[in-house]
């Protein structure tokens, strides 16, 4: 697992976010188990400590939860789930928003490209996926 | 204390392979030139016998007796004391600079060890003690292996037997590193001892110091001397003899404790508060 | 903790450490960051009572540096600290001999994560594996303390990204470490705490994690101001 920090964002919060992610997209599932805080920290080559803030910070969200004396899990909350997946998708939304705004584009003809793009994005992928 | 004998033990094996050369060179030499000496005596004393017709007793008495005490006075015999001796003073001082200077810099580890550092310096002069001795040593039982070499390199007629003692007594300078009796050789080795911790203390004011330190070193070795010495300066200058000899040596004596024991005060104040790596 | 408190130092007439004072504390990486000859590895020795300091005072969990402090704090200097002589071997059997605090287990653990070769003498060793060696030999003592002078530098690329991978393993968790460094790229991620010196003094001492929070500004972003101003 390569995760690619910026130096800019606290570490902790890019891997929450790194975590919303993974679930966003199925790769962690309801109920699994999460890496200790030791194994994450060497899998990601940063600071046990900086692991260690994330995992708090996840579990005050509700993205995570401990029972005691066993490793941590992903939530099973549909709720939480759902709304990481959102939030996901509406932060992404905003930063494509904004940047596509500057350039005045009428929105039907941005939703015609968006839909043209992405179809073809999908394609390639699932093409090389055969490959 | 076990941390003590363990870095003694490990400043010995650091010199081991040198001293072991030493030993070697010291006892080769020793040997092969009792060899070469009796023999060319030999030579000298047939060709003496056959040639110009003298009795065995007519060239001992121009030539003397073949004795060790011929031997000792050969470089055969000396040349190695001497390696010796230049080796292992020449020692007292790369005993602690090899530990500053060169790739690696043990001096950090030594210094972290987590015993007292006065340990280090006992322990380094300890080892270079025990060197000593062990070349003494080793000596005390060449003499009496070339005693019996000699008997069958030399003929009777030609041969002085001396006994080790004799030979050393029979050579002033060798009395020195053996001394003849146990206070003799106390007061040697203890004078020795004082040397040593005083060069010690001299080097630790120059690593502590540096430059500086080359001049606190220098003052203190001329100090450490001069209360040593000071009775038979004082007597020089007043003139006369003041004291017995007897208390000369007991006031010598308590003297050359004090300045050993100055000198390791000040080590041991130098290791913990002022040494620099 | 360590705490330096207003250590002051002078080499001749050049004043190396003009007062200064930072603390470091257990289960926290922090860094010491200046460019060579400010005096970082002074300040290291400083700790570790290798040489004097003309003023100020270091305490580690409260109490001077004694004899005793050896078996609770190491220090990795930039040179290995054993007779090149030795093989990987002996040099572990020399540790081993002197400190209680010694960890056979976890030395062979280090040897294999550094793929080494315990017969290996170290003069015969690279760059590399020297240093990993070096590292090894203080990383193996169970120290709450562990000090490091320049890990990364001098070395390739590979060898830096496995001495890095040490920081992040259970190797260092839990203890306190100070490095120091005049490169910080390689580090960024694994630092909690920043220490800049300059000229003898602390410019600025910081918790890398909050200043990205706070101020939305990485290490370098935080060195730039610093040095710039």
């Amino acid at each position: 697992m390569i995760v690619k920090f910026n130096n800019r964002d606290p570490v902790y919060v890019q891997v929450v976010r790194h975590f919303k992610e993974q679930i966003a997209r199925g790769m962690l599932e309801p109920g699994q188990e999460v890496s200790s805080r030791r194994e994450l920290a060497s899998q990601l080559k940063i600071n046990p400590n900086t692991v260690q803030r994330a995992y708090k910070e996840m579990e005050e969200q509700g993205l995570i939860y401990t029972e005691k004396n066993s490793p941590s899990k992903i939530t099973r909350d549909e709720d939480v789930l759902h709304r990481v997946r959102e939030e996901l998708i509406l932060e992404a939304v905003d930063t494509f928003v904004t940047s596509v705004r500057s350039i005045n584009v009428p929105v039907d003809e941005l939703l015609e490209l968006v839909k043209e793009k992405y179809d073809h994005q999908s394609d390639e992928e699932g093409g090389s996926a055969h490959d | 204390m076990m941390r003590y004998f363990k870095l003694v033990n490990f400043e010995l094996g650091r010199f081991f392979k040198l001293y072991g050369v030493i030993i070697g060179i010291t006892i080769l030499s020793q040997l092969v030139g009792l060899w070469v000496v009796s023999n060319s005596y030999m030579e000298r004393a047939n060709y003496a016998m056959f040639e110009e017709n003298l009795s065995p007793a007519q060239f001992v008495s121009d030539n003397g007796e073949m004795s060790l005490l011929v031997l000792t006075r050969t470089l055969w015999f000396l040349g190695p004391i001497a390696l010796g001796a230049i080796a292992l003073l020449f020692n007292i001082f790369f005993v602690w600079y090899r530990d500053w200077f060169g790739k690696n810099t043990f001096i950090y580890r030594l210094l972290m060890l987590p015993t007292a550092r006065i340990n280090v310096y006992l322990a380094k002069a300890t080892s270079i003690l025990l060197m000593v001795l062990g070349l003494v040593a080793i000596q005390i039982v060449l003499l009496p292996v070339e005693s019996v070499l000699l008997k069958w390199l030399v003929t009777r007629d030609f041969r002085l037997d001396l006994a080790p003692a004799e030979v050393v007594s029979g050579f002033r300078e060798l009395m020195i590193i053996l001394p003849a009796g146990i206070i003799d050789f106390i007061l040697a080795y203890g004078a020795g001892i004082m040397v040593i911790f005083i060069l010690f203390t001299a080097i630790l004011f120059e690593r502590s110091y540096r430059i500086k330190g080359i001049v606190f070193g220098a003052i203190y070795v001329a100090l450490a001397t001069g209360i040593f010495l000071s009775p038979i300066i004082l007597e020089g200058i007043i003139g006369t003899n003041y004291l017995y000899p007897m208390e000369l040596l007991v006031l010598e004596i308590i003297l050359g404790l004090i300045v050993s024991a100055a000198s390791i005060w000040v080590a041991n104040y130098l290791l913990t508060k002022r040494i620099t790596v | 903790m360590i705490e330096v408190k207003d250590i002051k130092k002078k080499f001749g007439r050049k004043q190396v450490l003009n007062g200064v004072s930072f603390t470091a504390n257990k289960g926290e990486i922090t860094c010491l960051i200046g460019i060579n000859g400010v005096g970082k590895t002074t300040i290291l020795n400083a700790i570790m009572a290798l040489t004097p300091v003309n003023s100020g005072e270091i305490l580690l969990d409260g109490q001077k540096v004694t004899k005793q402090s050896f078996e609770k704090i190491t220090f990795i200097p930039d040179a290995i600290t054993m007779i090149p002589q030795m093989t990987i071997a002996e040099a572990m059997e020399f540790m081993d001999d002197y400190y209680d605090s010694w960890n056979q287990n976890r030395a062979t653990e280090l040897l294999g994560f550094f793929k080494l070769k315990q017969e290996d003498k170290i003069s015969s060793l690279s760059k590399g594996n020297t240093a990993k060696v070096n590292l090894l030999l203080g990383l193996a003592l169970d120290v709450d303390y562990i000090l490091m002078d320049e890990p990364f530098s001098g070395i390739d690329i590979f060898s830096r990204e496995q001495i890095a991978d040490v920081f992040t393993s259970h190797l260092i968790e839990g203890r306190g470490v100070i490095i120091t460094t005049h490169e910080i790229s390689d580090i960024e991620h694994l630092i909690d705490k920043v220490v800049l010196l300059d000229e003898g003094i602390v410019l600025k001492e910081f918790n890398s994690e909050e200043v990205r929070e706070s101020e939305g500004k990485s290490v370098v972003d935080v060195m730039r101001e610093v040095y710039k101003a």
